[in-house]
């Protein structure tokens, strides 16, 4: 039950309460006056005349005072609703931009206030999480330099021996695979705190799917998978160029690796009414459905057991979900396991 | 040749001078700005590894004093920062080439190579590695008297190839240059390209000129 309906039925309750008494009263002083006046049993005509003064007056002042109360309580809880309304939009992003006050001093302001100071609290927490992202990403940079430069030098030495120089070779490809995930982690860390800044320009995004589909037919040639440009007509954005090819050739490197032998990969880019839609498919083994609301989630693996198995630095849909949201775009991905896995990805048309 | 090398993490500027003296460079180290630019006046360099990230003065900084003092020697800039706004600004104050950190050892040395020989290019239209042959103008590759069919990217990466011939060539050199890219996307396009286009310019010919140095890039070169 809300609040609304509970004072008024409380109200009711008490208005109720106080009628009988005003009631019980007027009948002891009738009956008194009755008493005094004609020295007989006045009992029932005290009792009708009470009644009939309650039908008359009581009852509509009754309806009237519920009413009034229930005016009254939607008047005193109206700021209620509106916090409500204002709190359900806050999300991890706007913590600065604080509720705004009545400054009239009563409760529900001063409450406010109170979750004002909690919001700034929280943004400030959210703030230092993400400059220690950034910060450990770019202290992690130069103890990286120096491994990957100490390993290069070692494998100079003409005098290694096969088996030293395959772990020293092991060794720097996976020194470069964790400055790949550094380099990702810096990008996403940056692009949180408000650090990059995108160059906007108008692009041809059909051009940018085409160059992307002829690299992806060159990438998917070792495993005989196939790759068909369903339609590419002429598509303006605005976008950063740069961001733009990444995204593309991130998915399309996602349609392969997670592919099959001698599966398939369909681009398709058209126009859906002022959007632009690029979808890219492919018939690798799909993401189990418990997977999919994570998917775009930094270093999430669905599956652990095979988290090895595709090298990848694990933070390339969550750029690519970055770069599609700098763009006021949406990216969503679909998937029947053992079928289709299907991305599709909208921007805004350039006008 | 003579390499300046202003970088003041002492490890790095190690391995750094190390890598670049066993390719017969002469390397003098300076570990902040101030120093850099006295050595730079007092002596003449072939390139100067210019490192953003300097106490005091910084390398930006080094670099802009440098080019108002009309000192116009190469220069590499490296940054552990990477942004994108840093190389374009490394870029307009007449940086020649920009690295960010962690790099490839062969990747900086390949970038050196590059700056030194950057005023010897080979400026004719036709490009000769043995017997292949790459003419600018008509965009047609040949070897051995016969046709070699390229599409567009195939054909810029033979040509960024064979400009920069006996040079090793890195594999975020060649993305850059070839496929404009200035991230690393993490996928292996580049092997995959080389790998089709040795087919193409190898595989029914001796001497083989395209050469893989593991982990490090590529290399067009008539003799191993």
């Amino acid at each position: 039950m809300i609040i609304r309906t509970r004072l008024t039925l409380w109200y009711a309750g008490v208005l109720i309460l106080s009628l009988v008494i005003i009631g019980l009263g007027t009948y002891r002083e009738i009956d008194e006056q009755l008493r005094h006046a004609h020295r007989r049993e006045p009992t029932e005509h005290a009792i009708s005349e009470t009644s009939e003064m309650v039908f008359q007056v009581g009852i509509p002042a009754i309806l009237l005072g519920l009413l009034g109360g229930w005016w009254l309580t939607r008047k005193a809880l109206a700021p209620v609703s509106k916090l409500t309304d204002a709190i359900t939009k806050i999300h991890e992003r706007n913590l600065r931009e604080s509720l705004s006050r009545t400054r009239n001093g009563d409760e529900l302001d001063r409450l406010t206030e109170v979750f004002n100071d909690m919001l700034m609290r929280l943004d400030d927490s959210f703030n230092r999480i993400r400059e220690f992202t950034l910060h450990a990403s770019h202290e992690l940079k130069t103890p990286l330099t120096v491994l990957c430069g100490e390993t290069e030098t070692a494998l100079r030495d003409e005098s290694l021996s096969p088996t030293e120089r395959e772990r020293l070779v092991s060794q720097l490809d996976e020194l470069l695979r964790l400055a790949r995930i550094v380099d990702g982690l810096t990008l996403l860390a940056k692009a949180d705190t408000g650090q990059v800044a995108l160059k906007l320009e108008p692009v041809r995004l059909d051009e940018l799917v085409r160059e992307n589909f002829a690299d992806t037919q060159i990438l998917a040639e070792p495993q005989q998978i196939q790759v068909e440009l369903a339609g590419c007509g002429e598509i303006p954005v605005r976008g950063d160029r740069h961001r733009l090819r990444q995204l593309l050739l991130n998915l399309a490197d996602n349609a392969v690796k997670y592919n099959q032998p001698q599966g398939r990969v369909t681009m398709n880019l058209r126009r859906v009414d002022d959007v632009a839609e690029f979808t890219i498919t492919n018939t690798g083994p799909g993401i189990p459905p418990e997977s999919l609301p994570r998917i775009f989630d930094r270093f999430y693996r669905g599956d652990p057991a095979h988290s090895n198995e595709v090298d990848g630095c694990g933070l390339g849909l969550s750029i690519a979900k970055w770069i599609v949201s700098a763009h006021r775009g949406t990216i969503r991905i679909e998937s029947v396991p053992d079928q289709l896995t299907t991305v599709t990805v909208r921007l805004p048309l350039d006008a | 040749m003579r390499v300046l090398v202003v970088e003041d993490e002492r490890k790095t500027a190690s391995f750094v001078r190390k890598a670049l003296q066993s390719e017969g460079f002469a390397v003098d180290v300076c570990p902040n700005g101030n120093d850099a630019l006295a050595a730079a006046k007092s002596t003449p360099f072939d390139v100067i590894v210019l490192d953003i990230m300097l106490p005091g003065r910084d390398g930006l900084s080094v670099l802009r004093q440098l080019r108002e003092r009309r000192d116009a020697t190469p220069i590499l800039l490296l940054s552990a920062r990477g942004e994108v706004n840093e190389r374009v600004e490394g870029l307009n104050l007449g940086a020649d080439d920009y690295l960010p950190k962690p790099f490839e050892l062969a990747e900086l040395v390949a970038r050196v190579r590059a700056l030194v020989r950057r005023g010897g290019e080979n400026k004719s239209p036709v490009l000769r590695v043995a017997d292949l042959t790459l003419d600018t103008l008509t965009r047609r590759a040949q070897r051995g008297g016969s046709e070699i069919e390229l599409t567009a990217r195939e054909y810029r990466l033979l040509e960024f190839l064979m400009r920069s011939a006996d040079r090793l060539c890195g594999r975020m050199m060649i993305l850059e240059k070839v496929w404009d890219y200035d991230f690393d996307p993490g996928t292996n396009l580049v092997d995959v390209y080389v790998r089709r286009l040795r087919e193409k310019i190898d595989a029914n010919f001796e001497p083989k000129l395209l050469h893989t140095v593991r982990g490090s890039g590529y290399i067009l070169k008539e003799r191993p």
